[in-house]
């Protein structure tokens, strides 16, 4: 009998994470102002963008409020959440 | 029932009898009255491609337990307050530091009230011809979001 060897080869792949949105739903309870107040206060916006953000949330009914790396995406849903904001995720297209 | 910002950067709301001590017990009534509660409502939004199953296990129950600590607060500070009133005239106090854990209970009473009764932007909303419950639902409703815009106004920014 033969010896035989075995042969193992390995191939890596890399590939670029598709980034994900946050997205900030319109809802008739939560105040204006206090929308601007989260988004300053999660993302560290300055009051300008936070504001032009909660408008298009206001006028759009919802609005991307960050794009980027889906753990951190997460995190935001969460804290955005947890603030009671309707707030949910999607792949950025 | 009046409400005004202190001087230390807080809220002080004066109750003047027992109906008005009643009307701040109604906020963790209200928050609570949804059969499906708001961590359960907030987590409807995640999508199964962004993780539904996973943030329902790990998120909610998070969120749950974080929304029921702030109306547990806000209950102590309702009844210690009336306690100490005699269910009768006398402030409540609402300082910096609790001022998230009030805005945040007034926040669920009212997305439940939403929920429930649907009132949608203010603005548009007709209070001749609603039934007395809804009545009454709106008027707490909008003494939540006054008590929220004194909040957000004179204490949270």
């Amino acid at each position: 009998m033969a010896d035989t060897d075995t042969l193992t080869r390995t191939a890596e792949e890399t590939s670029l994470d598709v980034p994900w949105n946050v997205v900030v739903h319109d809802d008739p309870v939560n105040l204006m102002q206090y929308v601007t107040y989260v988004l300053m206060k999660v993302f560290g916006y300055s009051e300008k963008k936070a504001k032009i953000l909660m408008m298009q949330v206001h006028q759009q009914s919802r609005s991307i409020v960050w794009t980027g790396e889906r753990e951190k995406a997460e995190f935001y849903v969460q804290q955005l959440q947890a603030h009671q904001l309707k707030t949910s995720m999607e792949k950025a297209r | 029932m009046k409400a005004l910002p202190t001087l230390e950067g807080g809220l002080r709301i004066d109750a003047e009898d027992a109906s008005d001590w009643e009307l701040l017990r109604a906020i963790i009534i209200d928050a609570t009255a949804c059969p499906t509660d708001l961590a359960s409502r907030l987590g409807g939004l995640i999508s199964e491609e962004a993780g539904a199953s996973d943030w329902e296990e790990y998120v909610v129950p998070d969120l749950r337990e974080e929304f029921q600590d702030q109306l547990a607060q806000i209950s102590a500070a309702v009844e210690a307050a009336s306690f100490h009133a005699q269910n009768g005239p006398g402030p409540i106090w609402i300082t910096r530091e609790d001022a998230a854990a009030w805005y945040s209970s007034l926040n669920q009473a009212r997305l439940a009230m939403e929920e429930h009764f649907h009132f949608g932007a203010s603005e548009t909303i007709q209070v001749e011809g609603m039934t007395p419950e809804r009545q009454a639902a709106f008027i707490r409703s909008k003494f939540y979001c006054a008590i929220q815009s004194l909040l957000l106004e004179f204490v949270m920014k």
